[in-house]
């Protein structure tokens, strides 16, 4: 990743073609944010920050906002709407077009075993088909394993919605480090016990045995989110929401 | 028609446990604890932008001269226009009046026309003839529960800002002044009703909330709004439906919120001191001042 000072780009804009990363193998990949139009251009279709990788030959557009577009190896949070013969509709977020989970796209499911959702259940689950002008496809099993991973419907507990730029924060590998992220490490050292699950598309499952802690856990991470905390005013929150509840 | 975004079954389910159990709202406020209101007013009077939490509604008052109604010749004309457009929310529609905003301008017209708190008489000119036309537009910009409140608040606070034109009647002519002829005048103000809105939960509604948000209003099972002002005189009360409440928990709902109409009035008199001491560029020395104010434009 570039170190550089951040630039920013508007939609319609010409990038320098100088950023452009090139490969001799390779080809470049555009990531969200970019628009290439044949033969040669590159053109930013939201306002954001341009990140190029040049190690992996990738660039794409950095910003917080918007409703969430579905693509390909997202982990979501997603509401059952309905049950269809072999497939339940999902909703990703609000207004926009179901996706479809397929019944048997479970760990170990059968079509004597596979479990039974009822509207307004909730799931984690996998982006396994995403393409333009197509209802996404989810599956809540890994297709070469066959294991859940992890995924699967969510029992009991608490929803909190978030940014989508937010949520891709607390889903990066070292979110400490790269997101600015420390609010959940900060709730784990006060001796707060809960189980939480970061969908991509700006929804975060709280669950714990104490009510209080999932309430405490979702005010701090949206407070987090709405005033753009940073680490040391993210500690400070904490602090002070841990005495608040006690 | 696009539906609304319902919670889902955790969502209800944790809401209504942390209620009841723990007596915790999400948000963590008090039962009975407003979200912060913040109200503005315009560079132009009449203009009122509240805020409630993430609820935010603009108001904006507005006169002219027309006929009087014929079966009411000697009252002026008021009205207020609520409109939810798909900027509040895309499950309304434009031209398509959901059931919320039928219940929300039925609400503001019970509270604020029909308990007299706009003197209409003195909005009449020549009598049959001319009179002023007051309106009202409510337009909601962001939805997060409890509109009526807010919508109430705003509409109260624009009408009380308002000017308007300053005339006189010499000889049968009727002349009607621009600002800069003649500073406006307000209007004719009786006294100022709000809304306080109660939701309850619980299968027998035995949970009380105040100021319920979005997520809130749509786990509840019955709601109630009171409107009075803050001599404890009471406009309306509406409860539409629902589970039934005890009385006597209405008893107590009721002398909550005159505690809390004390302090919505008390705000808005705060607000619109400070809105007139900011207008008021002069004082004695301006009066004492030899130039005159050039006319712009």
């Amino acid at each position: 990743m570039s170190t550089e000072s951040p630039l920013v780009v508007l939609p319609g804009e010409s990038i320098d073609p100088s950023l452009i990363p090139t490969h001799h193998k390779n080809p470049l990949r555009l990531g969200p944010g970019l628009r290439h139009i044949p033969p040669s251009e590159i053109v930013p279709t939201v306002a954001g920050q341009l990140v190029v990788d040049n190690r992996k030959t990738s660039m794409w557009i950095e910003y917080n906002g918007g409703r969430y577009i579905p693509s390909q190896n997202d982990l979501i949070i997603g509401q059952i709407v309905r049950s269809a013969t072999d497939f339940y509709y999902v909703s990703l977020s609000p207004y926009t077009p179901n996706a479809t989970l397929p019944h048997l796209a479970f760990e170990s499911a059968t079509k004597k075993t596979r479990p039974q959702l009822s509207p307004g259940e909730l799931v984690y689950a996998r982006v396994s088909l995403a393409n333009k002008h197509m209802d996404p496809e989810l599956e809540c099993v890994s297709p070469s394993t066959g294991k859940a991973d992890g995924l699967g419907p969510l029992k009991d507990g608490m929803v909190f919605d978030v940014s989508l730029g937010f949520a891709r924060r607390l889903l990066m590998a070292k979110s400490r480090e790269e997101g600015k992220v420390e609010v959940l490490e900060a709730l784990g050292e006060d001796g707060l016990g809960f189980e939480i699950a970061v969908g991509r598309n700006g929804k975060v499952w709280v669950n714990s045995e104490s009510t209080k802690t999932v309430v405490l856990v979702g005010r701090a991470l949206r407070e987090t989110d709405e005033k753009n905390l940073g680490v040391e005013a993210q500690r400070k929150l904490v602090k002070k929401l841990v005495r608040e509840m006690r | 028609m696009p539906r609304e975004a319902e919670p889902s079954a955790n969502e209800k389910a944790f809401l209504l446990k942390a209620l009841q159990d723990e007596q915790i709202r999400l948000d963590g406020r008090e039962f009975d604890a407003y979200r912060p209101l913040e109200l503005t007013f315009g560079d132009e009077y009449g203009v009122a932008n509240v805020s409630l939490g993430k609820t935010k509604i603009l108001a904006k008052a507005s006169a002219e001269v027309t006929v009087p109604f014929a079966d009411r010749p000697l009252d002026g004309i008021f009205t207020i226009a609520t409109e939810l457009s798909p900027m509040t929310a895309p499950h309304f529609e434009v031209n398509r009046p959901t059931e919320t905003e039928v219940l929300l301008s039925r609400l503001l017209e019970k509270t604020v026309r029909r308990s007299g708190a706009l003197d209409t008489e003195s909005l009449c000119l020549v009598a049959g003839q001319k009179c002023w036309s007051v309106r009202v537009d409510v337009h909601v910009l962001s939805h997060d529960g409890n509109l009526t409140d807010a919508a109430c608040f705003a509409v109260v606070a624009a009408l009380r800002h308002f000017r308007k034109p300053d005339t006189s009647m010499e000889n049968g002519v009727l002349t009607v002044y621009t600002p800069a002829e003649r500073e406006p005048v307000p209007l004719g103000w009786l006294h100022s009703p709000f809304c306080v809105t109660w939701s309850f939960f619980g299968d027998e509604g035995e949970t009380a909330l105040l100021d319920a948000d979005w997520m809130e209003e749509q786990v509840r099972v019955a709601s109630v709004t009171i409107s009075l002002n803050r001599h404890g005189e009471i406009c309306q009360i509406a409860k539409l439906g629902g589970v039934p409440v005890e009385a006597v928990a209405l008893l107590q709902c009721t002398s909550v919120a005159l505690t809390k109409v004390k302090e919505f009035s008390t705000y808005l008199d705060s607000k619109l001191a400070e809105d007139a001491k900011r207008r008021d560029k002069g004082g004695f020395m301006a009066e004492l001042r030899a130039e005159n104010d050039r006319v712009v434009g």
